[in-house]
């Protein structure tokens, strides 16, 4: 199946704007949701359909919007998830950017059948165009119906706000981001209680990625039996892929669930660009690195699991033999000591002191000792975080570690660097 | 309830039980950094992680609930090896510097490496610096970056328990980094609450800094002498000299918290101030004698013993002194002296002690300040509790941001409270009295009364407070009064009209409490060993038979006088003698002109006090008793709670014990007052006071004593009570303000003026008016203007006030020299004033 379903309007000129988007038939789902279903109906259809969680998780979209209690009296809020920050990936922004239109129809759906009255659209600073294009999409929905009071003279009311991130990768952590919008430092908060129970202001909230939400006018139109065809059964659904790194043609994908990695690179990305691979990370540099040879592996939840990687946000990173892996290794913790949000000792002191060992090692300037402590660092961190952020980085260099320790040690036997 | 497996050891626990809970009440050890009780779970320093069966990844015990079933293991070599590897991490970028360090000896770092920490370090790049020179952030606050932890205990304390929310961290990461705005602290409480919970050296105390090692230091536990509150402190004192004073965890009714003044303002016993020796009045000038020469001197002044005149004699005390002391001083007047006229407070109207006997029987809490917070409604009426009774205030914060009871706030000032209450009320005063009968009138009505039309200004608030105490899921009712009710006209109206809400609550089946928030540490305690004209010890009446047979002695049959009429009957020549006990009317008393003539008009004035004042200078005996910490004895606080005041060092120079000091002044005049011992004058207590009925002073443990109320109930047939009016403001429409006083953020009373550190953090009087009144007058924070009532006039800086009412202007009572009773004329609290600029 190589039909585009997420990318669909994607080169159509001006597909940002809502003639464009409603000619390609864009809100007709929308309407079918809130004329044809009871929000328990949609909630049950996306669970038939097994939508996962794009952000990263790949939690059951339909079960999280069952944990929210009925009828609490309480307010609920529906949160996007826009904060794409993690390093590799561009998938939510391309759709933010010519697609908003269809992130909004997806928040509808999914306000409709959790009953959220307002849903903030968390985007990260950076993302100026998406910003744009979505607070423009916002006021055109709101002129014509589509958003504000008696949405399509259903009777169902919502708001949409969006709130501008400014730039810490950890308010792409769902308690982090409700803290943010909240006012107050993003660090992630204990669960439970869960957001879904209490969170945005106490409320019960659902955070849903943009690429989840994309999902959902798709599902609706076409079906779950249509969704749940394509790729793995338990992990079904069409994907965007984001490939980039040292690749022929680097750029968004959208395949099946499942796809082998090595179709994705070859078949689709030109393959690594000296010709000879030597890994790939296969989503975001929160996933672990997988060595060439073993990425006869489908791209989905289940199969990266299962070899000790993860799909994470589908952002694929490739080396290629001209890569060192010490200053792969470096660079990424580079990038989590920076993004560390200092509230856990082992994040906080763990990822710092694994950047001076590394900016050693690199530098030519390693002992044999260090590779003892950055197995110390991997297994202090791994598993004592408080959330996923240093898990992500002793993950990572954990990998980088047991697939390419001959490249450390020639770093610290040559005193140098044998790439640079 | 759950059953769990701990180490192998079962048991049962209730549902939402902590691991870390159920762990400690095994005596289990589970280390931690950023739990403390008092805040909610953070579960970041990552110490206290456990296995759990079946979980995947170890659990933070300070933040999981135990469910049933759950099997957890805190012993194994896993969870050792963690905690070995965070001590690991957490000591990579410390500095390690504990010789120089003044937490070296009492640091939670120090004491859980050598605990549970590796012998050595693999790390040996260099360590992150944040600067390499402490950080002064305010007078009492200096910082060293270097060596925090990153618990966030002090913001917590900051934000959640204090309110101040001056602390913050900025950056992220490594770079994190705990401080105020623009790395100062000079606008925030100073409570150092923040450097209590600091568990490493970052925060750091700076009068303390570097001034002893910990174990060179002597422990003392005491009771604080400024608020009513009554929280325990530890005074540490090295070779003698007061070192610092600190708070513990989980101690007394403050937990691990202080206030600004409990924590830095004991200096004031060592100010210049002090009286060292007796001096006596000769020919017109005082000068130092001997303790022989100025008791022979009163001897001789007060005439034979049988010849003194009771009703031309008065006495007031000070509610700082301890319960035997003023017990003693009562019992000295009445016998000795045969007279009644004994008073305890010289800035409250006339017209409560009638109406106090119903307050503070049955209906008095008698319970823990945490249970009485803890009520389903809290009203709290005519205090800034966060100026009067600080740490009140931070129990109260905590409970309501953490449990959702409901608190109602009337007072006439703002108070940081406010933005935590469910209402609150702006309202001058004399209007609690018409405010309160409105509520009593509404909650007894069914359906609910609509508020009488004197109380129109207060509908909104009186109609809200009225439902939820009505409500019938507000099961217990809490309500705390302040001092401001006390210095208002018609407080005797104000406080029968309490007791009418509260037995109307009462009778509509809630639980009721009351509790008085005193400005003086042993307010409570004063009126009940009877330092008050109308009744004796244990609130009996002039005239009790009890009395009469334990004291073996002749009492004066009727109730004597308050200080007003002492004061009045001073200026017109019918009363001659005045003997002060540690209080300083010509600062306190508000009309100075009253009370200088009666100064000047009394033939005899005997002041036994700590420290030198106005009033000493006008007296013709000073006898120089013992400061707080000098002389031990039992203190009740708001609650009714003894506690012992325990002394840490010997009074100064020729200072006496001010029991000693009346015991021995009775024996020149021929009377023997008690036993030596502070056993026997509380022994003797314990006789007349119907609560300490059986107790002795071994009774006091170290949480106190708390007794239940012998009050007696009403029998529910209640007289009708005329409604009171609202107070003639009409100055107001005149331009004129409502000048009132009271308790500041860093001063307690007239003592704290004598700390040289809390003068170093707030050293003159101020105007507090609304921010909106300053732009009309054209005044900036900080300039100078003449404050000007029918009274007097007098001179201070102005500070604008967002939350102030336009017709209000503040000005705090703690600075003596300021000389603000000036301003104020007796009877007639308020006063107009009109706000002058200063010529530039």
């Amino acid at each position: 199946m190589n039909e585009k379903v997420l990318l669909r309007n994607i080169d159509t000129p001006g597909s940002h704007n809502l003639a464009a988007y409603q000619t390609a038939g864009g809100y007709r789902s929308v309407a079918s949701a809130l004329a044809d279903f009871t929000p328990g109906e949609l909630i049950e259809l996306v669970k038939t359909a097994g939508l996962r969680g794009r952000g990263g998780a790949g939690f059951p979209t339909g079960v999280k919007w069952g944990f929210v209690p009925r009828d609490s009296g309480k307010p609920v809020y529906l949160c996007c998830n826009a904060d794409e920050a993690e390093p590799g990936t561009f998938k939510d922004r391309a759709l933010m950017e010519n697609d908003p239109h269809m992130v909004i129809e997806g928040i509808l759906i999914a306000a409709y059948a959790i009953g959220a009255t307002t849903t903030y659209v968390y985007i990260r600073g950076e993302y100026t165009v998406s910003i744009e294009r979505m607070e423009a999409a916002i006021a055109e929905a709101y002129s014509n119906g589509l958003l504000g009071e008696n949405i399509l003279n259903s009777g169902f009311s919502h708001d949409v706000h969006v709130h501008r991130g400014a730039g810490a990768y950890i308010c792409g952590e769902e308690t982090a981001l409700l803290e943010s919008i909240e006012g107050r430092r993003a660090q992630p908060k204990f669960k439970p209680p869960f957001p879904a129970v209490s969170g945005l202001y106490g409320f019960p909230t659902v955070i849903n990625n943009v690429e989840t939400l994309s999902c959902l006018p798709h599902i609706v139109e076409r079906g779950a039996d249509w969704f749940n065809s394509i790729g793995p059964e338990r992990s079904p659904g069409p994907k965007l892929y984001c490939v980039s790194g040292l690749v022929r043609k680097p750029g968004l994908y959208e395949l099946p669930m499942g796809t082998s990695l090595r179709e994705l690179l070859d078949e689709h990305a030109g393959g690594p660009r000296s010709g000879r691979l030597k890994a790939v990370i296969p989503g975001g540099v929160s996933a672990p690195m997988i060595p060439a040879n073993d990425i006869d592996i489908g791209m989905d939840f289940d199969s990266l699991a299962a070899a000790g990687s993860m799909l994470g946000s589908a952002g694929v990173i490739v080396l290629d033999d001209t890569a060192c892996i010490v200053r792969v290794a470096l660079r990424i913790m580079e990038f989590f000591n920076h993004e560390s949000c200092g509230k856990c000792t082992p994040c906080r002191e763990g990822n710092a002191w694994a950047a001076k060992v590394l900016r050693r090692l690199e530098a030519g300037r390693g002992q044999r000792e260090d590779l003892d402590q950055l197995a110390f660092l991997c297994d202090g961190i791994f598993g004592n975080s408080f959330c996923a952020l240093g898990d992500a980085a002793a993950w990572s260099l954990g990998a980088a570690l047991k697939h390419f320790r001959d490249e450390f040690e020639r770093h610290i036997n040559d005193g140098k660097c044998p790439y640079h | 309830m759950a059953n769990i497996t701990i180490d192998g050891i079962e048991l049962e626990v209730p549902d939402g039980t902590l691991i870390l809970e159920a762990a400690r009440s095994l005596d289990i050890d589970v280390p931690t950094f950023c739990y403390q009780k008092r805040f909610a779970p953070l579960a970041s320093c990552r110490m206290c992680l456990v296995s759990v069966e079946n979980s995947p990844k170890m659990q933070p015990a300070c933040a999981t609930p135990v469910a049933d079933g759950m099997v957890v293991h805190t012993a194994s070599e896993q969870v050792a090896q963690t905690r070995q590897s965070m001590l690991e991490l957490l000591l990579a970028n410390h500095p390690l510097d504990c010789p120089v360090c003044d937490k070296g000896g009492e640091c939670e770092l120090q004491d859980m490496v050598f605990k549970y920490g590796a012998g050595t370090s693999r790390f040996r790049d260099e360590k992150r610096v944040f600067r390499s020179r402490d950080l002064s952030l305010n007078q009492v606050i200096i910082f060293n970056a270097n060596r925090c932890i990153q618990c966030q205990r002090c913001v917590r304390m900051c934000e959640d328990v204090v309110g101040a929310v001056a602390l913050g961290t900025i950056e992220k990461g490594m770079d994190s980094e705990i401080t105020g705005f623009e790395n100062s602290l000079t606008g925030c409480d100073h409570c150092g609450n923040c450097i209590e919970v600091c568990p490493v050296g970052a925060l750091m105390s700076q009068p303390y800094r570097y001034k002893a090692r910990p174990w060179d230091l002597v422990e003392t536990e005491t009771t604080c002498s400024f608020c009513g509150t009554g929280c325990q402190l530890t005074v540490s004192t090295r070779e003698g000299q007061l070192a610092r004073v600190k708070s513990k965890y989980e101690t007394g009714v403050n937990g691990e918290t202080l206030c600004v003044k409990g924590r830095f303002g004991i200096d004031f016993i060592n100010s210049e101030n002090r009286i060292e020796t007796p001096w006596a009045r000769r020919s017109g000038a005082l000068e130092p004698v001997s303790w022989d020469e100025a008791y022979e001197l009163m001897r001789h002044r007060l005439g034979q013993p049988d010849q003194i005149e009771g009703h031309r004699i008065g006495g007031l005390a000070s509610a700082h002194l301890t319960n035997e002391t003023l017990y003693l001083f009562q019992k000295m007047l009445r016998t000795v002296f045969r007279t009644n006229n004994i008073d305890s407070s010289s800035r409250w109207v006339s017209g409560v002690y009638d109406v106090l006997p119903g307050l503070v029987g049955d209906l008095y809490t008698r319970q823990s300040l945490e249970n009485t917070v803890s009520a389903d409604a809290i009203f709290a009426i005519g205090s800034n509790i966060t100026d009067d009774n600080p740490v009140t205030d931070y129990l109260l914060r905590s409970k309501v941001r953490q449990h959702g009871n409901k608190l109602f706030l009337a007072s006439v000032r703002p108070s940081r409270l406010d933005a935590d209450a469910q209402a609150h009320l702006r309202l001058l005063p004399g209007d609690e009295a018409i405010m309160i009968s409105a509520v009593a009138e509404m909650v007894s009505s069914s359906p609910e009364k609509e508020p009488p039309p004197a109380a129109a200004p207060f509908a909104e608030f009186t109609r809200k407070i009225a439902s939820t105490l009505k409500a019938s899921n507000t099961s217990s009712v809490s309500v705390l009064v302040g001092m401001e009710i006390l210095r208002a006209t018609n407080a005797g109206q104000a406080l029968q009209w309490l007791e009418r809400l509260l037995r109307n609550l009462q009778q509509a089946g809630k639980q009721v409490s009351l509790q008085f928030l005193f400005d003086r540490c042993n307010q409570f305690g004063a009126w009940e060993m009877g330092v008050q004209p109308n009744h004796l010890p244990g609130w009996r009446r002039p005239g009790d038979v009890r009395v009469s047979e334990v004291w073996q002695a002749q009492l004066p049959p009727e109730p004597g006088v308050d200080v007003h009429e002492m004061l009045q009957r001073c200026a017109n020549g019918t009363t001659s003698c005045l003997y002060l006990l540690g209080s300083d009317p010509v600062s306190t008393y508000p009309d100075r002109s009253l009370v200088e003539k009666a100064m000047s008009s009394a033939g005899f004035v005997i002041a036994q006090a700590s420290h030198h004042s106005e009033t000493t200078q006008l007296a013709d005996i000073i006898l120089p008793g013992a400061a707080f910490g000098e002389e031990t004895g039992t203190m009740t606080n708001n609650e009714g709670r003894m506690q012992l005041s325990r002394e840490f060092r010997p009074p100064i120079g020729n200072a006496r014990r001010n029991s000693d000091i009346l015991n021995q002044i009775a024996e020149v005049l021929g009377h023997k007052l008690s036993g030596s011992k502070l056993e026997d004058t509380f022994a003797e207590i314990a006789q007349l006071v119907p609560s300490l009925e059986g107790m002795s002073l071994a009774d006091i443990g170290d949480e106190g004593l708390l007794c239940t109320s012998q009050g007696q109930t009403e029998d529910g047939q209640f007289k009708e009570l005329p409604l009171p009016s609202r107070v003639d403001r009409s100055w107001n429409s005149n331009g004129k303000l409502t000048l009132v006083t009271g308790e500041s953020r860093f001063h307690a009373s007239y003592v704290t003026e004598h700390s040289a550190t809390l003068s170093s953090i707030s050293s003159q009087a101020y105007v507090e008016i609304a921010d909106t009144v300053c732009q009309e007058l054209g005044l900036k924070t900080g300039e100078l203007v003449t404050l000007r009532s029918p009274h007097g006039e007098t001179t201070l800086q102005v500070k604008t006030n967002r939350q102030f009412p336009p017709g209000l202007a503040f000005v705090p009572e703690n600075f003596a020299r300021q000389r603000l009773n000036e301003l104020f004329k007796n009877g007639e609290y308020s006063s107009p004033v009109d706000i002058i600029p200063n010529e530039v």
